[in-house]
C-alpha cells in the first residue's frame, strides 16, 4: 500500500508535466504534415532541418524527464552533425533512424500524452470529491443535487460515498503508476538509440574500459611489487643481517648478541605484517571466509565513525568484483573517518535488477555520511581516484556529491555479468 | 677503512652502520638518497662506498646511477652496489664504467658478515665481486652447443667462483683442492672456451663475464 502511494506520488508530476509536452508534441505533429505536405509538392523541403531539429529539441526535453522519472539517463541517439551541404544533411537527417523515431514518439505521445495528464489529477481529484460531498451535499439545492455518480438527496446516499471514495482511490493507486509506467517505457525505447547503435557505442565504450582495466591491473601490479621490495623484502633482509651481526657478536662477546637478536625478532615480526597487509591489500582473505556481506560488516564495525550498513539481495560475486566493492567501501569508509568529521556513515549494497533486456544487472554501493561534505576529487582525493580507477575497471561508474555542509555520498555502479 | 653508505630504509640503514662499525669499520656517512651520497663522497673522500640499488624518488635503478656517477667524480672510488633482486643488466651498467673495484651483490649477501666483509675488502683492494646469483643466471642461458656444457660439473664451480671475482687461493680455499688443482682446471676452461689464456684479477672476471653474456 506504502509502494502503491509512493509510486502514485511520483507517478502524478511526471504525468502532469506530460501534459504540456504533448500539446507541444501535437503542434509539432501539425508542422511535420504541413512540412510533409508541401515535401510533395516541392518546396517543403527546406523546412526539414529547422523542423528535425524542434522535433529534437522537444525529444530532447523528453528525455530528460523521463530520465528524471525512471533515474535511469535516456542516452541521444543523434550522430554529431556534419558540415554536409543543406540538401546533402536533409538526406542524412531523413536517413537517420533516429528521426523516425523521434516521430513516433511525437505521434504516441501527442495522442496519448493528454489523456495521461488530464486522468492523472481527475482521478485524485475525483476521490478528494467523494471524500467530502457528505460534507456539502445538503449544502446544494434540491433541483440539482450532487451526482457523484448518483444523485446524493440522502443521509444513506451520502454514506454511499465512502465505497465510491475507496474505489477512486484504488483507481488512482493502479492506473497513475500504470499509465507513467507505460509512457516512460515506449518513451525511452522509442527515444534512446536502437540496439545497433547502442552495441557499437557498447564496443567503442568496452576497448576503453579493457584498456582502463589493463591500465588499473598494471598498476596494481607495480604498487604489490614495490610493496614487496621496499617493505617485507627489505624487513626479511634486516632480519638476516642483524641474525649475522649477531652471530659475530656470539664468538666475540656472547653479552653484546641479545640485543641483536631481539631486533632481528622485531623485523621478522615487521615482515609478517607487512606481507599480511599486502594480501589484505590484493584479496582480503575475510572475502573468501565471509563473503562479501561478512567482510563489509567487519569493515562497519571496525570504522572509527559508527557506521549502519545496508545489505540487500546479495549473493556471492566473482572475486574481483568482490574485492573491488570491498576496497570501494574500505576506501570511502577511511575517507570518512580522516576528513568529513561526520558522526554517522551508512553503507548500503545491493543488487540492482536489470530494467530491460538489454539492461545488466548491477551492484550498486552507497556511503553516505552526515559530514561537513566539501570531498574535492583534485585536491588530495586520491582515495576517491582509487575508487573511481577500480569501479571504472570493471565497466561501471562513480559519482560524487558531497555539497559543503554535507552530507557526502559515494555511489559506485558496477555491472556484473551473471 | 672508511666508507658512505646510501640506503633509504632506515632499519637497514642503521643494521649496515651497525655491521660495520662492529668489525671496525668506521662509517664516514649514512645518507638516503643520490644527491646526498655524492655530496658524501665529496666530503668524506671515503675508501669506499656501499649504494643500494633502489633510491628514491623513482625506486628503479637511481642507485646505479649514484655510483657511476660518483666514479665519474672520483675515478677508482671502490663501490659496493646492494641490490634487492638480479638484474644482470644493471651488473653490466656498473660493469661499463670500469671493472676494477666494483662490485654488485644480493642485499641477502651482508647477512654473511665474513664473506660480506671479504667482497668489501675485495672491492677496496681494486677487484670485481659478483653475485653467485648474476654468475648463476648467465651459466644456465646456455644454448645447446655451447662449449660450456662441455665443462665437468668441478669446471662449471670453477667458472662461477671465477665470475664471482675470486682470486685462485680463495677458489682453491671454497673448494677444498689445491691451488694447482685450481690453475689446472682453469687452463682446462680456457683451453675449452678458447679464452686468452694468462689474465688474473678483475680483467679475468670481465673475459668471464663477457664469455657467458655473449
Amino acid at each position: 500500500m506504502r509502494t502503491a502511494a509512493g509510486a502514485t506520488r511520483r507517478a502524478l508530476p511526471f504525468l502532469l508535466r506530460g501534459f504540456p509536452s504533448s500539446v507541444v508534441a501535437l503542434v509539432l505533429l501539425i508542422r511535420v504534415l504541413l512540412v510533409a505536405a508541401f515535401t510533395l509538392v516541392g518546396i517543403g523541403w527546406l523546412a526539414i532541418p529547422s523542423t528535425v531539429r524542434s522535433v529534437r529539441r522537444w525529444a530532447g526535453r523528453e528525455r530528460r524527464r523521463i530520465a528524471a522519472f525512471t533515474g535511469r539517463p535516456v542516452p541521444a541517439p543523434y550522430d554529431p552533425p556534419g558540415r554536409d551541404d543543406p540538401a546533402t544533411r536533409t538526406r542524412t537527417l531523413l536517413a537517420d533512424p533516429a528521426t523516425w523515431r523521434d516521430l513516433g514518439w511525437v505521434l504516441i505521445h501527442g495522442l496519448t500524452g493528454l489523456v495521461a495528464g488530464l486522468l492523472a489529477p481527475v482521478l485524485p481529484l475525483g476521490a478528494v470529491n467523494a471524500a467530502v460531498v457528505p460534507l456539502y451535499w445538503k449544502a446544494m439545492p434540491a433541483d440539482d443535487p450532487v451526482e457523484a455518480p448518483y444523485a446524493v438527496t440522502s443521509w444513506l446516499g451520502a454514506l454511499g460515498m465512502v465505497p465510491i471514495t475507496v474505489g477512486w482511490l484504488i483507481l488512482t493507486l493502479v492506473v497513475v503508476p500504470l499509465l507513467a509506467g507505460w509512457q516512460a517505457r515506449v518513451g525511452r525505447r522509442l527515444l534512446r538509440p536502437t540496439r545497433d547503435v547502442r552495441l557499437s557505442e557498447r564496443v567503442t565504450e568496452l576497448t576503453a574500459t579493457r584498456a582502463a582495466a589493463l591500465e588499473a591491473h598494471g598498476a596494481e601490479l607495480r604498487r604489490i611489487e614495490r610493496d614487496l621490495h621496499d617493505g617485507t623484502q627489505n624487513r626479511l633482509v634486516g632480519v638476516i643481517m642483524h641474525l649475522g651481526i649477531a652471530e659475530r657478536a656470539l664468538r666475540r662477546d656472547p653479552e653484546s648478541a641479545l640485543p641483536l637478536l631481539l631486533r632481528a625478532q622485531d623485523q621478522a615480526a615487521d615482515a609478517l605484517g607487512e606481507l599480511r597487509d599486502v594480501v589484505r591489500s590484493i584479496y582480503p582473505p575475510v572475502l573468501a571466509e565471509r563473503g562479501l556481506d561478512g567482510a563489509l560488516a567487519a569493515l562497519a564495525a571496525r570504522c572509527a565513525v559508527p557506521c549502519t550498513l545496508r545489505v540487500d539481495g546479495l549473493r556471492r560475486l566473482p572475486a574481483a568484483l568482490e574485492a573491488a566493492a570491498y576496497f570501494v567501501v574500505a576506501e570511502a569508509l577511511t575517507n570518512t573517518a580522516k576528513h568529513s568529521g561526520a558522526e554517522h556513515a551508512e553503507v548500503t549494497v545491493s543488487l540492482r535488477p536489470p530494467a530491460d533486456p538489454d539492461d545488466e544487472e548491477a551492484l550498486v554501493i552507497e556511503v553516505r555520511d552526515d559530514g561537513h561534505g566539501g570531498a574535492d576529487e583534485s585536491g588530495g582525493g586520491s582515495g576517491l581516484a582509487g575508487i573511481r580507477r577500480r569501479v571504472a575497471a570493471f565497466d561501471g561508474h562513480t559519482d560524487l556529491a558531497s555539497p559543503h555542509g554535507g552530507p557526502t555520498v559515494v555511489r559506485a555502479v558496477i555491472p556484473c555479468a551473471s | 677503512m672508511r666508507v658512505v653508505i646510501a640506503e633509504d630504509d632506515t632499519l637497514l640503514r642503521e643494521g649496515l652502520v651497525l655491521l660495520l662499525a662492529g668489525e671496525g669499520i668506521e662509517v664516514a656517512a649514512a645518507v638516503d638518497n643520490a644527491d646526498d651520497f655524492l655530496a658524501a663522497v665529496r666530503a668524506e673522500q671515503p675508501d669506499a662506498a656501499v649504494v643500494d640499488v633502489r633510491l628514491p624518488p623513482g625506486f628503479t635503478d637511481e642507485g646505479i646511477a649514484a655510483a657511476a656517477a660518483a666514479r665519474r667524480e672520483h675515478p677508482g672510488l671502490p663501490v659496493l652496489v646492494l641490490s634487492a633482486y638480479v638484474e644482470d643488466s644493471y651488473a653490466t651498467e656498473l660493469l661499463a664504467g670500469g671493472a676494477d673495484g666494483v662490485g654488485y651483490l644480493l642485499k641477502e649477501r651482508v647477512g654473511k658478515v665474513e664473506q660480506f666483509l671479504d667482497a668489501l675488502h675485495r672491492v677496496v683492494a681494486g677487484g670485481t665481486v659478483m653475485d653467485p646469483e648474476v654468475v648463476s643466471q648467465l651459466m644456465v642461458r646456455r644454448r645447446a652447443d655451447d662449449p660450456v656444457r662441455t665443462l665437468t660439473p668441478r669446471e662449471r664451480e670453477v667458472l662461477a667462483l671465477m665470475a664471482e671475482g675470486l682470486a685462485n687461493p680463495d677458489i682453491a680455499g671454497r673448494l677444498v683442492v689445491t691451488e694447482t688443482a685450481v690453475s689446472k682446471h682453469i687452463r682446462n676452461i680456457f683451453a675449452k672456451l678458447g679464452l686468452a689464456h694468462g689474465d688474473t684479477g678483475h680483467r679475468r672476471v670481465l673475459a668471464v663475464l663477457a664469455y657467458l653474456k655473449s
